[in-house]
């Protein structure tokens, strides 16, 4: 019966130069139904202590369960793998085209270990596999490697997964990017491929989704009422007509845009990087991913002060404040060159410019000098020096191949205060979001077994008033009490832990954030019906609910046979500390208060509060006990 | 007055501007304005009133003030 997978895994050990297909049935399939379940059954088997950027990593490229459906957001895959810029577990999701071309070329996922001993990449197409020379696309921009791996397989419309200079030199923030503008940006997944000498994968398919789904009418209607919703629904409609930038004026107008390394929450040159100015000054256009209605990706160029390629699309928020703001830069246009340099060298946006205004800071306070910078004025508000950063940091040149390790490395290595200015969780830049004003990000942030990402759950603002929609809609998961944003407390930690797993769900089964309920328009039984037209499963919202704690369980466990605990859930210290400006000035985070709102979250996941790690019971509960014997193992 | 509808709050607006120019011979209650406007309150999160946080219930406006309203902000790529 069709289940909405291909039950096949293609398997590449690029040591060997082999490739081979494992066949991953539907039983197997319920528990670990694609993306990040997939990825943490396949990671809790790569040997405990592997080196990250060695061949024993495996780097697994995983669609979620309904990524490739007609259905307007669910577009993602996950790239994962031990992160070499966390020791942790490491995930990264995109949409945009690849996801869904791997789908149709008979695969529900790829495992990569190995170290080819040249360049190489893999070609895929409907059911095989190839490793091919790559000699002639190593230390090209992504761009130029495109177009050459389209040209020598004769077809445009492959979709090629790629590094650029960032991966090929391992900068622990690397990212991957396909169709030079979907970026798995987080954890380093692009040093990962760049350790193995992969430079892509390259794939095509002539399958449909339809095909593999079990009740594919029911699927199809459901994805022509969901495109017809996204005008109608204001948050959808939002993401559409402005996109992530939106936030840029109301994080600034809330006091927790992050500005100059998060010491302050107000930009004063916000008017000029905000949305109604990236409009004027950059959008060309706007864009989507597969099959998706929204279409919140910006189209953008710029000829005027820079000259920014229009190849690697717009920068979204978490871009524009890291690269104006956080780094005291005004000039829109400037941002738009450093993502544009970022895409071009596959580096994360987020950690890449943490790591310059970390720099930044660390110069003004005299940790470091022009000596080290190269004669670099690197002071906040340099935009020629923010730029000149990112081409070091590519190339591992001077300073930059200090700020490759990722600001807890640097911090180390430049000691004195330099650590205060890492901001940084388990070695894992923080996201543009300041939890001083939403603290339940402060928990994810901590919790995340990946580092301060920012999505891992919905931030408070979404239910913090009991007639919002966002609210509301949230009442299926059992989120019936509104809370102040910044309220930490048990009960803000229950609710952190709905939303985490609902996250998870969403991370497995391939939506967008922006896509489900609270976020977003589609509605918590609308996902429930996708998933049982794909399936066929009749499955509940708690089973869902399930699939994604069971997902995050196996993350937990691969960080604790690493050897983290609760002590690494933790924050910077300057969030303990008071905003600088703004209406939030004053306001720090209670470390009192946090540490008990910890507690409570670790009992409400049913983990050991004191070591912060699953127990075999939760993990029983879960039909993951051999996760609990892979931790005792260790 | 300049009003902000930031976010999704333009939605809300019959021809979905995100800027509003609007006479005010008087300080007006920015709720009333706001209830004039048919503009949802349980999606207005976040108010500024000339670069400063306000409270919507208590907020007072005049002419020549630049007003921002914006909904609930959840975070994203």
């Amino acid at each position: 019966m069709a289940y909405g997978g291909t039950g096949k895994i293609l398997r590449v050990d690029l040591t060997r130069a082999s490739v081979s297909v494992q066949e991953f049935g539907e039983d197997l399939y319920r528990l670990y139904p694609g993306g990040r379940a997939l990825a943490g059954y396949f990671l809790l088997k790569v040997p405990r202590g592997a080196d990250p950027l060695g061949p024993a990593n495996a780097l697994v490229l995983a669609p979620g369960l309904l990524t490739g459906a007609p259905l307007s957001t669910a577009t993602r895959f996950t790239a994962a793998a031990k992160s070499p810029l966390t020791g942790a577990y490491g995930e990264s999701e995109a949409g945009g085209y690849w996801g869904p071309e791997l789908r149709m070329a008979g695969f529900d996922a790829i495992v990569i270990t190995g170290r080819a001993e040249r360049p190489v990449y893999l070609w895929v197409h409907d059911g095989q596999a190839e490793i091919r020379d790559a000699g002639h696309l190593w230390k090209r921009d992504p761009e130029e490697a495109q177009e050459t791996i389209r040209q020598e397989l004769g077809d445009k419309m492959i979709r090629v997964l790629q590094i650029g200079l960032g991966g090929e030199n391992l900068v622990r923030y690397a990212a991957l990017v396909h169709e030079l503008r979907h970026y798995n940006g987080r954890t380093g997944m692009g040093a990962v491929m760049g350790s193995k000498n992969l430079k892509a994968v390259a794939v095509r398919g002539s399958g449909h989704y339809l095909d593999l789904a079990h009740n594919p009418q029911a699927l199809a209607e459901l994805g022509r009422t969901l495109a017809k919703k996204v005008k109608e629904h204001p948050q959808s409609w939002d993401m559409q007509v402005k996109g992530t930038p939106m936030l840029v004026g109301g994080l600034n107008a809330a006091g927790i845009l992050p500005t100059r390394n998060f010491r302050q929450g107000v930009f004063e040159g916000v008017d000029k990087v905000r949305w109604e100015a990236y409009e004027k000054e950059l959008l060309t256009a706007r864009r989507s991913c597969y099959a998706c209605a929204v279409r919140c990706k910006r189209e953008i160029a710029v000829n005027d002060r820079y000259q920014v390629s229009s190849s690697y699309g717009g920068p979204e928020y978490e871009a524009i404040a890291g690269f104006s703001s956080n780094c005291g830069v005004d000039d829109l246009q400037a941002v738009a060159k450093a993502n544009e340099l970022c895409g071009r060298y596959t580096l994360d946006t987020i950690s890449t410019s943490s790591s310059i205004s970390f720099a930044m800071e660390c110069f003004e306070h005299g940790l470091i000098g022009l000596e080290e910078t190269g004669g670099i004025e690197l002071r906040f508000g340099n935009t020629d020096a923010m730029l000149k950063m990112i081409d070091l940091i590519a190339r591992r040149e001077g300073l930059g191949n200090l700020l490759a390790e990722g600001t807890r490395h640097a911090a180390e290595v430049i000691g004195g205060d330099a650590h205060y200015f890492a901001m940084q969780v388990k070695g894992m830049e923080l996201a543009m979001h300041d939890p001083r004003g939403k603290v339940s990000v402060g928990l994810g942030y901590a919790i995340s077994e990946t580092g301060a990402d920012h999505i891992t759950a919905f931030h408070d603002t979404l239910f913090a008033n009991p007639a919002s929609i966002t609210f509301q809609s949230a009442a299926p998961l059992g989120i019936t009490e509104a809370l102040p944003a910044r309220e930490l407390s048990s009960k803000k930690a229950a609710i952190y832990a709905v939303g985490e797993n609902w996250s998870s769900l969403g991370r497995v089964i391939g939506f967008c954030y922006f896509g489900p309920a609270p976020r977003s328009f589609i509605q918590v039984d609308e996902v429930v019906s996708a998933v049982r037209a794909a399936t066929g499963w009749e499955v509940t919202v708690q089973d869902l609910v399930r699939i994604g704690e069971r997902a995050t369980n196996l993350a937990r466990a691969f960080n604790a046979r690493e050897g983290f605990s609760r002590k690494d859930d933790t924050l910077p210290d300057r969030l303990f500390a008071p905003l600088e400006n703004g209406p939030l000035a004053g306001v720090g985070i209670s470390r009192e208060e946090f540490e008990q709102a910890m507690t409570a979250l670790y009992i409400a996941k049913g983990w050991n509060p004191e070591t912060g790690m699953p127990t075999r019971d939760r993990l029983k509960a879960l039909d993951i006990e051999w996760a609990a014997d892979a931790m005792e193992a260790a | 007055m300049r009003l902000h509808l930031g976010g999704h709050l333009a939605w809300y607006d019959p021809q979905k501007r995100s800027w509003l120019e609007l006479p005010l011979p008087d300080p007006t209650s920015l709720v009333e304005l706001v209830r004039q406007l048919r503009l949802p309150e349980g999606e207005i999160a976040v108010v500024a009133v000339n670069g400063r946080a306000a409270r919507l219930e208590e907020a007072i406006v005049s002419d020549g003030d630049r007003v921002e309203l914006y909904p609930p902000l959840g975070g994203g790529s």
